[in-house]
């Protein structure tokens, strides 16, 4: 059983990649905060705890890969990089600008410690897959980690990925679906017929879990179970878009939407970590 | 040690031979291992043969994945399905990370797609690579050049698209003539009245066209520009320096290939009549291979015809 110290301290750090996302956010006057949000306990469990990586080199041929799929969200990814030391946090205040280290979305020859480059939805599982595939050609104990949207799944490229996954069995491979139940345009369920989620994966053969996204005891012992299994693994987070913020929770407007000074300030007391350092 | 016939058979067996000396080369397929004639490599390299299923979008994607762990592979497929149906992968995930993957595109222009008709014919896969930064793009004439070809674009870095065809390329190269990526070949020099400018699996015709040309009293200058990208600017500012008109041709839609590469050329360092042989824009239809670039525009006349039309332009 997880200590409860460790639990302590994975949520003190979540706080502050959140309270990143919204400076980060707030200081460019463009991003993506709900979605950041949502995966932000996701990120921190896997940089903070999971991935086996070297920050001192970020290109290292072993290390655990990981892909944000659902691009969009990469505030969070940017905060958990530079909160690991693969580049400044004053980097930060780049976010989206001309010359910057930190795009737009995620891009892997720019940024130091993002694997893949993400942002046109879908693509990250299948690249996935790629890695996973290599891992096992040059016989690696690396595992892939990637982090699929809910919406982003209603791409058939995702289904392709799916099959080609099991046929290889990759055991290496584990999948979160980040299930915050909306998407640009509105609420997964009004507009598509995806749901449920989890029968998908199932149908196409994969080990199945489902969890809450921001239980971090949860996260951790469904990647525990994941890693034992004979084949690829997804775990299913039901999360809370805009989550750690109660005036973001749940509301879509923040999908992509900039943080007034009021609303940063109001981040800083809810999340109360250091919106400078 | 030269055993293939065909352009298919000419990239497995480049494979096979580069495989021998690096375990870095893979083949991923979406179910085209028969279509590129590439069995022989699944069997000795199993574990090298990537199988993704009918979804070419997929493959582009799983490639760019093994590219960013080291390794080499070729993603090998219809022309249209890799760049049209996967062109965002290739674009996005490929060639904006300058990724290591090879794409071999077959069954290119109307002669490769021939019979099956317009779905299967691909007349623009060479506009939409060469529109996408850092990709390099090349189309050989012949199923030798094919085999140097591989082994050529194997050997750099960064991501290629190679046009190979479907099993009626007429050799028009001895087995032996190397394939020198990035610049242009002089195949015929019967003097300078036009350039010739050709690429692909139509290269037999332009070299027939030439010879008629001769016959009557027209001297070309032939050159084999199989790289589109990067273009030899050099090589065809000297050539068009020296003709002061000239003819492109290729089995590709008159937008977006050799047509436009060589009209950039002239037009950034050396003005000169250009006349365009190609699919004039319109859907092709089935047919037999050397019927359906007769009907549409690539006829050997039609060449010749092209030739005395921008010598009558010229200055």
């Amino acid at each position: 059983m997880l200590e409860t110290n460790s639990v302590a301290k994975l949520q003190k750090i979540a706080n502050q990649l959140r309270l990143d996302v919204v400076k980060m956010v707030h200081d460019a006057k463009d991003g993506h905060p709900g979605p950041a949000l949502s995966a932000a306990d996701i990120i921190t469990t896997l940089y903070f705890r999971e991935l086996n990586i070297d920050p001192s080199n970020p290109k290292w041929a072993d290390r655990d890969r990981f892909i944000l799929s659902k691009g969009h969200a990469c505030p969070a990814l940017y905060a958990a990089l530079a909160r690991k030391g693969y580049f400044s946090v004053e980097e930060f205040q780049g976010l989206r600008g001309l010359g910057c280290l930190l795009q737009g979305h995620p891009c892997m020859k720019k940024t130091p410690g993002v694997d893949m480059t993400s942002g046109s939805l879908g693509n990250g599982l299948s690249i996935g897959v790629g890695m996973a595939i290599a891992a096992k050609y040059r016989k690696k104990s690396y595992n892939t980690f990637v982090i699929l949207g809910d919406g982003e799944i209603q791409e058939g490229i995702v289904w392709e990925a799916a099959m080609c996954a099991k046929r290889y069995q990759l055991n290496n491979l584990i999948v979160f679906v980040d299930h915050n139940g909306w998407q640009s345009g509105g609420q997964v369920k009004d507009i598509s017929g995806l749901l449920p989620i989890l029968p998908k994966w199932e149908a196409f053969g994969w080990h199945c879990q489902t969890i809450d996204g921001h239980d971090f005891t949860q996260i951790i012992t469904a990647i525990d179970t994941a890693k034992k299994t004979p084949g690829p693994s997804v775990i299913i987070a039901k999360t809370i878009k805009g989550k750690g913020l109660p005036y973001m929770e749940n509301d879509n407007s923040w999908h992509k939407r900039v943080p007034t000074d009021a609303e940063l300030a109001v981040a800083v007391e809810a999340l109360g970590g250091n919106a400078n350092a | 040690m030269l055993s293939y016939k065909g352009t298919r058979e000419a990239f497995t067996k480049a494979l096979i031979d580069l495989s021998a000396e690096d375990d870095r080369f893979l083949l991923v397929s979406p179910d085209s291992l028969k279509a590129m004639r590439a069995t022989p490599f699944a069997d000795l390299y199993p574990d090298r043969y990537i199988e993704v299923g009918i979804a070419e979008q997929n493959a582009v994607a799983v490639a760019a994945g093994l590219a960013s762990c080291g390794l080499v592979p070729f993603v090998a497929t219809y022309g249209g399905f890799i760049t049209m149906r996967a062109c965002e992968q290739l674009r996005t995930f490929v060639a904006y990370p300058h990724l290591n993957v090879k794409f071999i595109g077959i069954n290119s222009g109307i002669f490769g797609g021939e019979r099956e008709g317009v779905t299967h014919q691909f007349f623009e896969d060479l506009g939409i690579v060469r529109s996408i930064p850092g990709i390099t793009v090349v189309a050989p004439a012949d199923e030798h050049q094919v085999y140097h070809a591989v082994k050529a674009i194997a050997n750099i870095d960064g991501p290629v698209y190679l046009r190979a065809g479907n099993g009626r390329e007429h050799v028009v190269y001895d087995q032996d003539a190397p394939f020198d990526l990035g610049k242009i070949r002089v195949l015929k020099e019967y003097g300078t009245d036009v350039a010739l400018f050709a690429n692909g699996f139509i290269m037999n015709r332009a070299l027939e066209a030439a010879e008629i040309l001769n016959a009557q009293g027209i001297k070309v200058t032939l050159a084999d520009v199989h790289t589109l990208k990067p273009i030899d600017v050099e090589g065809i500012t000297k050539i068009l320096a020296k003709c002061g008109a000239a003819v492109t041709v290729e089995d590709h839609n008159i937008i977006g290939g050799l047509a436009d590469a060589v009209a950039k050329v002239s037009t950034d360092h050396c003005p000169a009549p250009i006349g365009r042989i190609g699919l004039q824009d319109v859907f092709p239809g089935s047919g037999p291979a050397e019927a359906v670039l007769d009907c549409y525009g690539m006829a050997v006349q039609d060449i010749v015809t092209a030739v005395k039309t921008v010598l009558s332009k010229k200055r």
